[in-house]
């Protein structure tokens, strides 16, 4: 469709030309090399943080969790 | 741009190298010449707006259909036959409520896609740093390589359910599994996974077969319920699973991914969405389908513990055909889910590292590229292979870091899709995106907590 051409041929009848994505010419597309790290704006830094936080809660979790499988708290879970 | 060959309905574009593509409707009338070298483009004449759009649209379909229904993979067959089979049709419901959830996630991947035209890694590591960029890559090699060793456990135990050794099923399908991508063309690859996909429609068959009758269905579907036996451990453990499985992190790279590769053009983005959205609806009902049949054993009052079993059992009641078509459903979810989630660990790796992934280069172009897939496909395959291989705690480890990485992956997306900078007025989330996605992070962030909760305290819920 990029591609697509509304025209006309002899007999005056529309046609459509359609091109498949990986025919069609390459798009100038937003890149991200010039724009540097993203803006720190409130939502960004208080969505990091929380994810942070959540990672932290979550690795001390998995840690408690293979420990006591491990034995460590005297007793295991079957 | 000058359009060749009138006579003939197969015909050729003339562009000038490099010139870039046109707003989506620009036509260009016949006759123009613009340029001196010019290269072709290979394309289609129709002669109807209506067959311009369908032309169009099945040119564009793919990437969506293909991250869907390959997200039924063979862990989602357990987790919604299990779903089936303890509770019938009482959460049906929820799998309907996963549908926009599912379809709106991945409309975002769809917008950065295609406005990008890179992959999902890669925008996470220019725009939030290397910290964050290892922690998202590393955490999704991980998993996927752990889920691709599940994938492979389900190939060995179905098809040695159906008679045929392991030792021979599982190289057989890391050898079809690498060939698929091996012949440097996006476009082979797409349609033998499409294919694939296409298979999953017996699913409704076998539902059709076995279930019960359409308006039963409709009801649970459409009228939330809570099972009989009211909110257990064991209810909170299948409905987190449901969730993890319908809406996966690996879904976020590999859709970027593919839709880089493809080559999306801006104008594709009604024909992605709707791409995306028929995928949703297809993975919800083939997932409706799978608990459906999970179920059809508990109401004979049998049980089991994976399909493989089902499939039998299944088979003894309805039949060789019906136990056979499981079991290559089954199989097929694992090869589907395979692809998918080897193909999303190699374009993420090679997007970071900035080597060349495209499915449209040779593997003498791009040796990194296909040795990342070659390798951890071999690799997976051949630790199933290995007698006494830990297979439960390869399960279980999936199941923890899905719950870890996909809210985090989630929010990466989110924000990305507020980054008005690099994406501008057009493709960054409206109010109303950011209203509904902030809702599905917070109920997926709730819904890891109450996980993490269980872990701690396991009597938090009645069992």
């Amino acid at each position: 469709m990029a591609t697509m051409l509304n025209i006309k041929d002899r007999n005056e009848r529309r046609c459509f030309y359609v091109v498949h994505p990986l025919d069609d010419k390459p798009e100038l597309k937003r890149s991200a090399d010039d724009l540097g790290p993203i803006t720190m704006t409130p939502s960004v830094k208080w969505s990091l943080l929380a994810l942070r936080g959540y990672l932290v809660v979550m690795g001390l979790l998995v840690s408690y969790q293979v420990l006591n499988l491990s034995g460590l708290f005297g007793h295991h879970i079957k | 741009m000058k359009v060749r060959d009138f006579e003939s309905c197969k015909r050729s574009v003339v562009a000038e190298p490099g010139e870039v593509s046109r707003s989506a409707d620009t036509g260009v009338a016949c006759g123009n010449s613009f340029g001196a070298q010019p290269i072709l483009l290979a394309g289609q004449v129709v002669h109807s707006d209506w067959a311009r759009r369908m032309l169009t649209f099945l040119m564009v379909i793919g990437p969506g259909i293909i991250v869907m229904v390959a997200d039924n993979d063979a862990g989602a067959v357990s987790t919604y036959t299990q779903a089936g089979a303890q509770y019938g049709m009482h959460l049906l419901w929820l799998l309907l409520l996963l549908l926009p959830c599912t379809y709106f996630v991945q409309e975002m991947v769809v917008r950065l896609g295609i406005a990008t035209g890179e992959g999902h890694a890669a925008m996470i590591y220019k725009r939030f740093g290397k910290w964050w960029g290892l922690f998202s890559l590393v955490d999704l090699l991980l998993l996927n390589f752990l889920t691709l060793v599940t994938e492979f456990a389900a190939i060995a135990l179905a098809m040695s359910h159906a008679g045929v050794s392991p030792y021979l099923a599982v190289p057989l399908a890391a050898f079809g599994l690498i060939l698929m991508i091996a012949t440097a063309s996006y476009r082979r690859w797409e349609r033998a996974t499409v294919f694939f996909c296409g298979l999953n429609l017996a699913w409704l068959l076998l539902a059709f077969h076995l279930g019960p009758p359409v308006g039963t269905i409709a009801r649970h579907a459409f009228l939330p319920e809570i099972p009989p036996g009211g909110i257990t451990s064991g209810l909170m453990f299948l409905v987190i699973a449901i969730v993890g499985t319908t809406i996966a992190p690996w879904q976020l790279f590999f859709q970027q991914s593919c839709i880089a590769d493809k080559k999306l053009r801006f104008k594709d983005l009604q024909w992605s969405r709707l791409d995306t959205f028929i995928g949703a609806c297809f993975t919800i009902i083939f997932a409706g389908c799978m608990m459906l049949v999970g179920g059809a054993l508990s109401r004979a009052g049998i049980h089991y513990f994976d399909p493989a079993q089902m499939s039998v059992a299944l088979g003894k009641l309805h039949g060789p055909l019906v136990q056979y078509t499981c079991l290559f459903l089954m199989c097929n979810a694992a090869v589907l889910g395979a692809t998918a989630i080897s193909l999303a660990s190699s374009w993420a790796y090679a997007e970071v590292r900035g080597w060349r992934s495209s499915l449209e280069h040779s593997v003498k172009d791009a040796p990194g590229f296909y040795a990342i897939y070659a390798v951890g496909v071999g690799l997976a395959a051949a630790i199933v292979l290995i007698p006494g291989a830990p297979l439960q705690l390869i399960i279980l480890s999936v199941q923890v870091l899905a719950g870890v990485m996909l809210p985090s992956a989630i929010i990466f997306l989110q924000l990305l899709l507020n980054d008005r900078e690099l994406l501008g007025d057009e493709y960054v989330n409206k109010p109303w995106n950011n209203y509904v996605n902030w809702t599905i992070i917070i109920v997926l962030f709730a819904l890891s907590l109450i996980l993490a909760a269980q872990v701690l305290a396991p009597n938090l819920f009645p069992s």
